[in-house]
Order: structure tokens, then sequence, then C-alpha cells
């Protein structure tokens, strides 16, 4: 008899119940789509920022005080500590290794360049080993590609970059404009394609001839150097197996009051939160913990910066979605206020015949409850396919689904729709069927 | 007599145009809260970006390893170009001795510009501006470790015969090399190095998207000659594609919010117009035009929209504040252009949501005063 009352209701009025659907449907839709878009954003963003490249600079623990103008150390090769190549594998097996995007050893020592125009010639000028595409044994068998390419996105190379193994190298654009000046006549010097011979500065070193492959422009200091293959310059400074400084690109969570805490000072209970959340300075920690004698630290040019954006974008974000959210409520529970309101003539029937206030609300309600599923439901499956199209359109990589999101949105379709209907429904209650019936 | 029709059925119908009017104006206290955030969160977002710090760089022709220097005056043109409002400094980069003949580099800058180029700078102590900017010094803090420095420590610096005594005034955490430099004024490096009126290179923060900083740089290139002036590549262009990214993404938030709303505001304005048939059967009975009746509802249905416009205007003015002060910290002035803009969408929205009166124009009144 109830469920046939139920029933009955939702084939006598199609369009009324198709409408009520349809508004719920929609309401639900902005909420799954706001709630996935919100729940994303953070970590979307924060692999949109690795565009600034590196955000942890590891340098050696006991270095002397590096004399680094213009981003080139001016130390003798023989001074201050270097770190091992070897370690590198460790990073990948870190708690937070996942969140390892990228890592770049770096080698800079003086070097002298020479090159042939009608007589030899031979420059200063600084010399950079480091990694375009590089290969990295993880301990656990597994292999990482890594280097400039992910750690430092913005550098252009014209021609092509040296090959990880060869003796090739690319020229700063800087340097490569003043020696095509110094070349008068003939051809152009250290040009693609052309060979120059490097050696370790100072008199009677071994020169090695290396095959010129690209013009690097960075706008930064290595527009001025000369940038080599990691192994050829730990080769060339006789440093083999070492580096003296590691760029890496984290995924990491914003700052917050307690993150910014002396990791000293915290009870075993915080610091285990402290070391299994991704903040930068826990993953430092992690770095030094498998990169003996090293000091990781946060460059703070990039991380404030990712630290603040993230936290305002996902803020304001969570407040859009929250007001969209009492916004979509309030309209939809208006719409099943109002199909209550539209049936009073019904309620008045339903008592004139006997019906007590219990029973009507029950058949109401259980419509309602019907309605709020069927309607959520749709609504979850629009909102998650608008969140992946959002996501798409605006960071290329559609939203993933999220299930979660679907008993929630249940929930919350199931809450406005019966918050909707209590009140009219409340006030139907008190209604005498004579008036009504009368039209009234 | 349409006015106190009009009036009769709002006041009749008070129940349900209350609960329409509810629908309306969150909906369009939601739109007009990200209409006001349109306007001022892309500006606010650009400040935010202001940590990176500096975008472009002019520098000698020649590399530092030359030891090639600027003119001083070389500030006066770029002022000229780019604008007094563009944050610009000087830097000078020396290497110079401590007492015990240690090498350090010292960069003589103006102390008190670093908090707009370099806003990033964690500074343990004495904050810009400087109470005595001549003998003060920042000291990175692989320095103040090495050399055990802290906030007050004198500290002698030579380079060559000269001689400069300074007070460590804070100490720098940035995780860059100015981690391992002594930052002075620009006066006392100058005179230590014995350059007068010689800087190593100029450091600005130029506003805008990568495109109009790189118009800046081409026009400071063209009236400062034979140096290099080059936008920070991998400030601007990130910067330019992560604020791309912001903006989309509030846009399209803003977007699917707006037309959403506008579809609940239009179902409840469609379920009004249908309730509305019974009236429309009376009106028909007692011999009423179907175009009066058409247009009492209009009426009815436009004094709706611009209560709701209205009174959601007023709601997502006090949303847009609050949203602004939680965010960003400061209010977000709510924009009076969009009161109009918001009550003509909704009137626009609620005479949309009446578009099936098409139907009352069939409605035969006997079969709906008869209730069925």
């Amino acid at each position: 008899m109830f469920a046939r009352l139920v029933g009955e209701s939702f084939v006598r009025n199609p369009r009324r119940i198709l409408l009520a659907a349809a508004a719920l449907a929609v309401g639900m839709a902005v909420t799954t789509a706001a709630l996935s878009v919100a729940l994303d954003v953070g970590d979307r963003l924060a692999r949109e920022f690795r565009s600034l490249g590196a955000n942890l600079l590891v340098t050696p623990q006991s270095d002397s005080l590096p004399l680094q103008i213009g981003g080139v150390d001016y130390r003798p090769v023989d001074e201050g500590a270097y770190l091992n190549e070897a370690d590198l594998g460790k990073l990948r097996t870190i708690f937070w290794r996942h969140n390892i995007l990228g890592f770049t050893p770096f080698l800079d020592s003086p070097a002298d360049v020479s090159y042939v125009t009608k007589s030899l010639v031979t420059i200063s000028v600084p010399l950079i080993g480091t990694w375009y595409e590089h290969e990295v044994a993880v301990s656990d068998g597994s292999k990482f590609l890594t280097g400039a390419k992910f750690t430092h996105p913005w550098w252009k190379v014209e021609g092509r970059w040296f090959a990880d193994d060869a003796k090739e190298c690319v020229i700063g654009a800087g340097l490569a404009s003043r020696l095509s000046s110094a070349g008068i006549g003939g051809a152009p010097v250290a040009a693609i394609g052309s060979t120059i011979e490097i050696s370790s500065r100072g008199a009677g070193r071994e020169r090695i001839p290396v095959v010129v492959t690209g013009v690097l422009s960075t706008s930064g200091p290595e527009d001025d150097a000369i940038l080599v293959p990691l192994s050829l310059a730990q080769q060339i400074s006789g440093h083999p197996g070492q580096f003296r400084q590691l760029f890496v690109s984290a995924l990491t969570k914003p700052e917050d009051a307690f993150s910014e805490r002396d990791p000293a000072s915290m009870t075993p209970a915080e610091y285990d939160r402290w070391y299994c959340s991704p903040y930068i300075s826990s993953i430092g920690t992690q770095i030094e913990q498998v990169l003996p004698g090293s000091d990781a630290r946060a460059i703070r040019r990039v991380a404030e910066t990712e630290g603040r954006v993230l936290t305002r974008v996902s803020g304001l974000l969570w407040l859009v979605t929250i007001a969209a959210l009492v916004a979509a409520a309030l309209a939809v529970a208006a719409t099943s206020a109002a199909t209550v309101i539209e049936r009073r003539s019904e309620v008045g029937l339903m008592k004139a015949l006997g019906a007590t206030n219990l029973m009507v609300g029950g058949i109401f309600l259980a419509e309602q409850f019907v309605l709020a599923i069927t309607g959520g439901a749709i609504g979850f499956l629009l909102g998650s396919l608008l969140a992946r199209v959002l996501g798409a359109s605006v960071f290329g990589t559609p939203a993933s689904l999220r299930l979660v999101l679907l008993p929630i949105v249940l929930g919350l379709a199931t809450a406005v729709v019966l918050l909707g209907s209590v009140i009219p429904l409340r006030r139907a209650a008190r209604f005498e069927p004579a008036p009504i019936l009368r039209g009234e | 007599m349409f006015g106190r029709l009009l009036w009769r059925l709002l006041r009749g119908n008070r129940g349900r145009l209350a609960v329409a009017l509810v629908a309306m104006a969150s909906g369009a206290a939601v739109i007009s809260a990200l209409f006001n955030m349109q306007f001022d969160v892309q500006r606010k977002m650009t400040q935010e970006f202001r940590t990176l710090g500096a975008n472009v760089v002019i520098a000698p022709a020649k590399s530092f390893d030359d030891g090639a220097t600027l003119d001083r005056n070389l500030l006066n043109t770029v002022e000229m170009v780019a604008g007094a409002d563009v944050a610009k400094a000087p830097y000078l980069y020396i290497v110079a001795r401590t007492d015990a003949n240690r090498p350090v580099v010292l960069a003589g800058t103006w102390l008190n510009a670093t908090s707009a180029l370099r806003p990033y700078w964690k500074i343990d102590g004495e904050h810009a501006p400087f109470s005595s900017e001549a003998t003060s010094c920042l000291v990175g803090t692989n320095v103040a470790r090495q050399f055990g420095l802290k906030q007050g420590s004198e500290l002698r610096l030579h380079y060559g015969a000269n001689e400069a005594r300074l007070i460590v005034a804070g100490i720098i955490t940035a995780g860059g090399a100015e981690d391992n430099e002594i930052v002075a004024s620009l006066p006392v490096v100058q005179d230590l190095a014995s350059l007068r009126g010689r800087i190593s290179l100029i450091e600005l923060r130029v506003p805008g998207t990568a495109q109009e900083i790189q118009a800046v740089a081409d026009r400071l290139q063209a009236a400062s000659g034979d140096v290099r002036v080059e936008p920070i590549r991998q400030i601007d262009q990130a910067e330019g594609a992560l604020l791309g990214r912001v903006r989309l993404l509030i846009i399209s938030m803003s977007a699917l919010i707006f037309v959403l709303t506008a579809l609940s505001v239009l179902a409840t304005m469609t379920a009004l117009a249908m309730e509305r048939r019974a009236d429309v059967g009376l009106m028909k009975a007692l011999g009423g035009s179907i175009g009066r009746i058409v247009a009492l509802f209009l009426a009815e249905v436009s004094v709706l929209g611009i209560a709701g416009g209205v009174v959601g205007y007023l709601i997502g003015a006090l949303l847009t504040i609050w949203i602004g002060r939680s965010v960003f910290g400061a209010a977000i002035t709510p924009r009076v252009e969009v009161l109009p803009l918001i009550v003509a969408l909704m009137v626009g929205v609620a005479l949309a949501g009446a578009l099936p009166l098409r139907l009352l124009g069939r409605v035969k009144p006997a079969v709906i005063l008869r209730g069925e």
C-alpha cells in the first residue's frame, strides 16, 4: 500500500518529478565537480610548480665557504668537500621517494679551453659537469631517468644536448657569441660541430678534445660556461665519482605552523607525523640521511612562492566550493519545498480520507528519498564527467574518478532534499483538510 | 488594476515566492562573489608571485670573469625607461678577506631594497629599514656558521690595503648563493674595492606577463647600449604559465558554478510557472486575455528576479569580503558594477524560467478548475 502510493505519485506526475530530479542532479553535479577539483588542485598545481625547477639544494656539509659569483664557484678545485655520485640511487629509496621527480648533480671547476683560429688560442672558462638525461640505477634494481631536463625545464638548447657518455659539450649562449666575435675572418669559432680542447686550469694538463653539439641559453650564469657530461667533468677536474651540488625537484606540501617547528623539539608522535608528511624540511632530512655528509636546504625563492600560492589557491577553491555547495543545496531544497507546497491539496485529500500526519509525511519523505538517491547518482556521474573535462582543460590531464565522493554526494542530496521538504511538511501537518480541498 | 493584481499575487503566494527567492538569492550571491573576485583575484595572485624576486638582470656584456663592471649612472637610464615604480637594485660583487685571511664573497647593494627584490630571504635579526645602513651587514647562514658570527658581532673585511668595519644586523637563510655571502651597503663595498660609481649588475622586478617583461627588457637593451639585459627565464616563464593555470582554474570553476546555479534557479522558476496553471484557468474563465495573464506573470517573475538579484548581491558582497579576508588576508572590495549585471542576469534567468508559460495558452479553464 505504502510502496504503491509512493510509486503512484511518481507515475502520475512525471514532469514534476523530472524537474525535481533534474534540479537535484544539476546541484549535485556542481558539488561533485567542485569537490573533485578542490581535492585535486593541490597535487596538480604542485606539479605545475616544478616548471620553476628544483626546490631543494644539497651541498656537502663540511664544505669550505663557496666563492660563488654569478653562479660560478671561484674556489680552487682541490678545496672544499664533495659528495659521491654512487649514493644518488638511494634518493629513490627514501620514504617520500615517489615525490622526488628529478635530481641533477653539478660539478663546476675552472678550465682552459683551446681552439684554433689562425693560431692556437687558450681562454679560461668555467666548466660545468652535469646530466641532461641520465639513467640512475636505484638500489631496488629499477632505473630512474633524471637530469637537467627535469630540474631545469627552462633551459633551451640550439642544436642538440650532449650524449651522456660521449666527449661532447654544449656552450653557453653568452660565451658562444663572445667566441664567434673573437674569430676574425675564417670559420666561426666553437660553432656547432666543431671540436675544442678542454683541460683543467693550469699549465701542462691533459687536453681532451670535445665536440660542440649545441648552444645553451638559460638566462643564468650557465650562459657563460661550457657544459659537459658529469663523467667528463670528473675526469677533467680529477674528481672521479664526485659532485659538488645536487638540485632536487620534489613534490611538497606547503609549510605550515607545524612544519616550521624545530624537529628536535617535537615529541616522538609529532616527529613521526612530521617525518611522514611531504614537507620540504622532512624530505630534506630524509635526503641528508641517505647522502652521508650532505646538507639539504630548501631553495626559498622557489619553495616560499610555491607554498604561498598553493595555500592561497587551494584556500580560494575550497571557499568557492563551499559557497557553491551551499547555493546548490539551497536551490535544491527550494525545489523540493516547491513540490511539497504544490501538493497541498493532495495532502488535504489524504487527511480527509483518514491518513495520519505520520503516514502523509512518510509517503512524501519516501518519495523525496528515492528522488535524492536517483538525482544524486546521476549528479555524481555528470559531475565526475565535468571534473574530467575541467581537469583536462586546465591541467591537460583529466581528473581521476573519485568514488569516495559518491556516498558523500548521495548523503548530501538526501539531507538537502529532506531538509527542503520537512518545513513545508510540518506546515502541512497543521492543515485542515476542508479549506484545502475547497481550493483555498 | 494591474498593479493591484500584481501586489495581490505577490502577497497571496508568499510561501512559494519566498522559496523561489531563497534559491535565487543564494545563486546570485555565489555568482556575484565570483564576479567580484574575478576583478581582484588575478591582481592579488600576481602579487603572491612577488616572492620570486627579480625577473630581469642587467649585466656587462663580458662575463664577470673578465672583471667587467657597469657605470652606476645606468640606474638613471633604467629608471627613465622602466619607470620609477619598478623595483630595482644595483649589486657589486667582490671577494674580500677576513682578518684570518679567509676569502668571502661580499655583495654591495641598497640594503633597504632587499625586501622588494629578495622577499624570499628569511632574516633572523634586524629587517629593513636598517637604522645605520652604512655600518650594517647581513651575513649568509653558512658564513655565520663558518666564521662564528651572530647578530651584533663586529666584522672586519679587507680588500687590498683597504678595510671596512661592519656590524652584523641579521643572518640570511635563502637556500641559494646568498647563504655564502655577506651583504652590505653599496657605497661601503665600492669604497672597499676602490670602485666608486661602479656596479656588477642591476636586478629589476618588472610586473606583468612574460611578453610585457620581454618588451621592457628590449626597451632597456635599446636604451643602455653595450650591456646584456636578460629576463630571468626560470621566473618569467614559470610565473606566466602558473598564473595562466590559476586564472583558467578560477574562471572555469566560476563558469561551472554560474551555469549550474542558473539552471537551479531556472528549475525553481519553472516549477513556479507550472503551479500557476490553476490561477490562469481561473482568470481565463473570468474572461482575462492570455496576453494580460502572461504579462502579469512576467511582472511577478521580474519583481522576484530583481529582489533575488539585490539580496544576492548584498550577500555576495559579504561573501567576497569574507573570502578576501580569509584567503588573502586583505578584503576584496565588492564592485558596484556587479549589481546591475547580477540583477539583469537574475531577471533574465527568471524570465527564461517562465518559458513554460507558452503552455498556458493551451490551458482549458474547465479541466484545470476541476483540479485535474
